[in-house]
């Protein structure tokens, strides 16, 4: 590929990052939420719900944006939100990804730079 | 000629980035539907070379979006490649099942789709 062609798509996936960012960070939220009602004992069947896709979802997209950790974090979670019954553990770990996800997308380096 | 892909994917993030990729890095024409219904009717219009599918969608997902075009005599012969972001064994036998021509999974590289597309397919 050109280095042109190249430095565009570059710039044209930093500006769909910045126009994404609000969806990217709602679906964090819901993982957020998952966590705490998990640890609280409540997760309710419409929060597991949103959970599951909004994991599925920044599965598939994170790495498209250069974040191949937050894809296979976001994949855990996606794993987690399914299956889980409440433990502590779960709840923990699950509080762990969301904030360790909350840091690659705070800490986003556009594409192409140095 | 450029080639001409229908992409069927309810996120528009997914959508509009692999929509990006294929007419930035390939050159070729993309037309875009947000569900399995929709894509349906685009794909009997729009008449593609390929058909990048989602498989997770609410309403009408992958699978039965792809076996409905495979039902329709003016759809059946365009190739599919599914598009996913499950990548368990059990997902990938599944899929196996299906007549697919590929399953690509995601996140996949914007740099790279078209490539990939071009090797399952044979294009130049």
């Amino acid at each position: 590929m050109d280095p042109a062609d190249r430095n565009t798509l570059n710039e044209t996936m930093n500006r769909m990052w910045t126009r994404f960012l609000p969806e990217l960070l709602g679906r964090l939220d819901a993982l957020e939420v998952a966590a705490a009602a998990l640890s609280a004992g409540a997760l309710s069947a419409e929060q597991r719900q949103r959970a599951v896709a909004a994991a599925h979802n920044l599965a598939g997209v994170l790495g498209t944006f250069g974040l191949a950790e937050g894809s296979v974090l976001a994949r855990k979670a996606e794993e987690l939100c399914t299956r889980a019954d409440g433990t502590d553990h779960e709840s923990t770990r699950l509080e762990v990804i969301a904030a360790e996800l909350s840091s690659l997308i705070s800490n986003r380096k556009e594409i192409g730079s140095a | 000629m450029p080639h001409r892909i229908l992409i069927i994917d309810d996120e528009d993030d997914i959508r509009e980035i692999a929509a990006m990729s294929l007419e930035t890095v390939a050159g070729w024409e993309v037309m875009v539907a947000n569900s399995g219904a929709q894509g349906l009717v685009r794909a009997q219009s729009y008449m593609p070379d390929a058909i990048l599918l989602d498989v997770m969608m609410p309403g009408m997902d992958g699978p039965t979006t792809f076996r409905e075009l495979r039902k329709n005599p003016a759809t059946q012969h365009i190739p599919v490649l599914l598009l996913t972001a499950k990548v368990q064994a059990s997902d990938q036998r599944r899929f196996a099942d299906l007549d697919v021509a590929a399953v690509l999974v995601k996140p996949f590289d914007p740099l790279m789709l078209s490539r990939q597309i071009s090797d399952v397919l044979g294009w130049d």
